[in-house]
């Protein structure tokens, strides 16, 4: 309830011309917000502001996009065939040797680096992305 | 839920796993030819092993863990530069040509 109420609230910022009370809103969100607001701070364009808010939304589907195109590429899957977010890596045909492939693959694509303990819980495209977004937000903090 | 992701893996397939990506991790600082060369040939070798090696067979596959091993160990090293030596010793025990 409370998370969905803080999304909502977030979802109206750029309309509301406001600067004090954004970030204060934005602060107590999650850290991925957090980079939001700073470009808000600096650009004065309400335009510039919603773009980013779109960015920042949209960035979870891009990152499955991207980890559905590495997955088709290190599986050689045919471009007719599905695959969603909650395509499991085994049901695509992939074994333990081929997930392995596809998690460095997805390390050099993003930039990141999978610990072993977390990459062999990946089963997934989902889990896949969640931890990408997850490590990229690490790397950005750091 | 740690139960429902993926496969319940024994410790000796993970050690495999944790090879594999290490060797593959290891190629990475080799120059783009070899690296290419270094994963096409590791990948083949150890599916070939999954493939062909029983999984019973405890003994053969600590012996080819600790072989491979040495062999990551002597790959790190900035001074390899590939593969080369042990693509030779494959390709002897395949189709022999000299």
């Amino acid at each position: 309830m409370a998370s969905a109420s803080a999304a909502s609230l977030c979802r109206f910022q750029p309309f509301q011309n406001q600067p004090t009370k954004t970030s204060g809103l934005v602060t107590r969100t999650s850290s991925s917000l957090q980079l939001v607001s700073n470009g808000w701070a600096k650009s004065g364009f309400s335009s510039l502001r919603t773009s980013r808010l779109q960015i920042c939304c949209s960035a979870k589907h891009e990152t499955v996009q991207k980890v559905v195109e590495i997955v088709r590429k290190q599986l050689a899957l045919p471009p007719e065939s599905e695959v969603t977010p909650d395509s499991k890596f085994a049901s695509l045909g992939a074994d333990s040797l081929d997930t392995v492939e596809i998690v460095m693959g997805l390390e050099e694509e993003f930039g990141i680096s999978v610990e072993e303990e977390s990459s062999q819980n990946i089963s997934t495209v989902q889990e896949a992305a969640d931890l990408i977004e997850k490590l990229v937000e690490k790397k950005a903090a750091a | 839920m740690g139960a429902s992701r993926g496969p319940r893996l024994s410790g000796m397939q993970k050690q495999v796993l944790s090879l594999y990506r290490g060797f593959l991790r290891a190629a990475r600082a080799k120059s783009a030819e070899d690296r290419q060369q270094i994963e096409s040939l590791v990948s083949s070798e150890f599916r070939r092993n999954a493939k062909e090696v029983d999984r019973k067979n405890f003994l053969y596959i600590e012996y080819l863990l600790r072989r491979a091993k040495k062999q990551l160990d002597q790959l790190r090293s900035p001074d390899v530069v590939g593969l080369s030596a042990l693509n030779v010793s494959f390709s002897q025990t395949k189709h022999p040509t000299n």
